[in-house]
């Protein structure tokens, strides 16, 4: 793929390094060595951080908001451990995609991964209850990722029938999970998001 | 040996999947002498999901400044917890402008910085301690153990308590109790893919599976994990993994408090390993 100069973003590089998470990426020297260790590329070979880097170094803003490359990193650490220039890529992954997100509620690019849906499903049963509702979330996940309430009761059933029967058999899906457990100084954590979620 | 009592976070699986782990770590800590008081009305600690360190530290500012108006250093038994505590346990101490910004929120986000977050794990190896731990060994657990640290343990290395590269804490309490540890450097730390599980579950799938194979081909009987996500994967999700790829691996898969309860002479039902899916009756039948 040419590169597009005239389309580049030469402050998106900025914009990353002011994304908490994103403040060592001026920092990079393309060695690799992120790369060369990662879970992720060991089994998707076109996975590549340190291209990643590059193509946000050199302002290519709207191709890497899009990839699809940006939703595969596990966040293991992995790469931050290694790097010789301390950039702190697991982090960094997490900036970049916080942008993204935000681009994409703006309008200004297309997001293909549920990724991003699922994180915010996370987020609300985390601000309404202060804690994990995993039925919640997955009930909230699905109906978003499939685009309505039955399709996504449909490719739940599909994806978790088994998991849940197994659980259930075992003791680890009693009338608990059913519903939300839910902390008693809600207002804390909601005041928490209002001021400190982006 | 120092601690007789700490803030326990138990972490949100603790209700569901990992209630296991919950039930065995507290069993354990009541054996070893150590008080586990719950921190009170704890809220989740964002995993991996909440991307925005500043929400994360927030988050947990509250949970550090419950345990620390009771003067007691947090412990939890999951990696993530473990993670997301202690590194916003250094972040307010470390970024003054920070923490006096997520002070501001709310007089419930005051935390002062005088507690330590620590795993259970790093408790139980580094503080109570092998010689003490061997005291209280009453039985022999000959099993050949794989033992699966995943990510969060010695990564980063700021953060982490065991080496990043080559954990050993829970090979030496493998060995202590009797156990050989299989050769299994090279899976030791390398992500279950864990945080891919729900958005993309098919490259996750092939991230365990490799850890799931090699403990088979090592000849382990079990595989010993600290960490509810990976513990997941490793377990409530293996037969899926065999349904997917027609392969055979039925590999249990113990928390180490349950294995190392055992060795204490703990009860199975209360170390809950009735509740682990693939079974590990096999594990219980070889302790002596
Ligand atoms: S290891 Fe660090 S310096 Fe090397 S390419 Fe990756 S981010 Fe850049
Ligand atoms: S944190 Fe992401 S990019 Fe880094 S090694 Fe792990 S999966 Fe790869």
């Amino acid at each position: 793929m040419a590169i597009k100069t005239w389309e580049l973003d030469p402050k998106f590089k900025y914009e990353i390094a002011a994304t908490p998470g994103g403040e060592e990426i001026m920092k990079c020297f393309q060695c690799s060595t992120c790369t060369i260790g990662c879970p992720v590329t060991e089994i998707v070979p076109s996975y590549n951080p340190r291209r990643i880097i590059q193509m946000s170094l050199l302002g290519m803003k709207k191709e890497v908001l899009e990839s699809d490359e940006i939703w595969l990193c596990a966040i293991c650490q992995t790469c931050s451990e290694r790097c010789p220039q301390d950039v702190k890529i697991s982090d960094l992954m997490g900036a970049i995609r916080r942008i993204a997100e935000k681009e994409a509620e703006e309008g200004k690019i297309e997001v293909k991964s549920v990724r991003p849906i699922f994180d915010k499903a996370f987020a609300n049963q985390l601000r309404k209850y202060g804690r994990l509702y995993e039925m919640g979330l997955s009930l909230e996940y699905y109906r978003k990722a499939h685009k309505g309430l039955i399709s996504g009761l449909m490719a739940m059933q599909k994806d978790y029938s088994k998991l849940g029967m197994r659980l259930f058999k075992h003791g680890k899906m009693g009338p608990r999970s059913m519903l939300p457990e839910k902390i008693k100084r809600t207002d804390e954590v909601k005041k928490i998001f209002e001021k400190m979620g982006e | 040996m120092a601690v007789t009592k700490l803030a326990y976070y138990p972490g949100c699986p603790s209700g569901t999947h990992a209630i296991e782990q919950d039930i065995s770590t507290k069993a354990l800590f009541e054996k070893l002498g150590i008080e586990l008081v719950e921190v009170e009305d704890w809220n989740c600690c964002g995993a991996v999901e909440i991307e925005d360190p500043h929400l994360v530290y927030a988050l947990n500012a509250r949970n550090l400044a419950i345990a620390e108006k009771d003067n007691l250093d947090i412990a939890t038994p999951c990696s993530i917890c473990f993670y997301n505590l202690e590194r916003t346990n250094r972040a307010l101490r470390e970024d003054k402008d920070l923490s006096a910004k997520i002070r501001g929120i709310d007089p419930a986000l005051d935390y002062k910085g005088t507690i330590r977050a620590r795993h259970t794990l790093d408790v139980i190896v580094n503080e109570v301690g092998l010689d003490e731990i061997s005291k209280k060994v009453v039985k022999k657990v000959p099993l050949k153990v794989a033992p699966y640290y995943g990510c969060y343990i010695g990564r980063p290395s700021e953060i982490g308590f065991d080496d990043p590269d080559n954990p050993d804490s829970m090979d030496r309490l493998i060995e202590l109790i009797g156990g050989e540890v299989v050769p299994f450097s090279q899976m030791k730390t390398k992500c279950c893919g864990g945080p891919l599980m729900m958005t993309k579950g098919d490259l996750a799938f092939e991230m365990t599976k490799k850890i799931l194979e090699a403990a088979k081909a090592k000849g382990a009987d079990c595989i010993v994990t600290a960490c509810p996500l990976c513990h997941m994967l490793l377990d409530a999700k293996q037969p899926d993994i065999e349904e997917k790829y027609s392969i055979k691996i039925e590999m249990p898969v113990l928390y180490i408090s349950q294995l190392l309860g055992l060795a204490l002479g703990i009860d199975p039902k209360k170390l809950g390993l009735d509740k682990n899916i693939v079974s590990t009756k096999e594990i219980e039948r070889k302790v002596i």
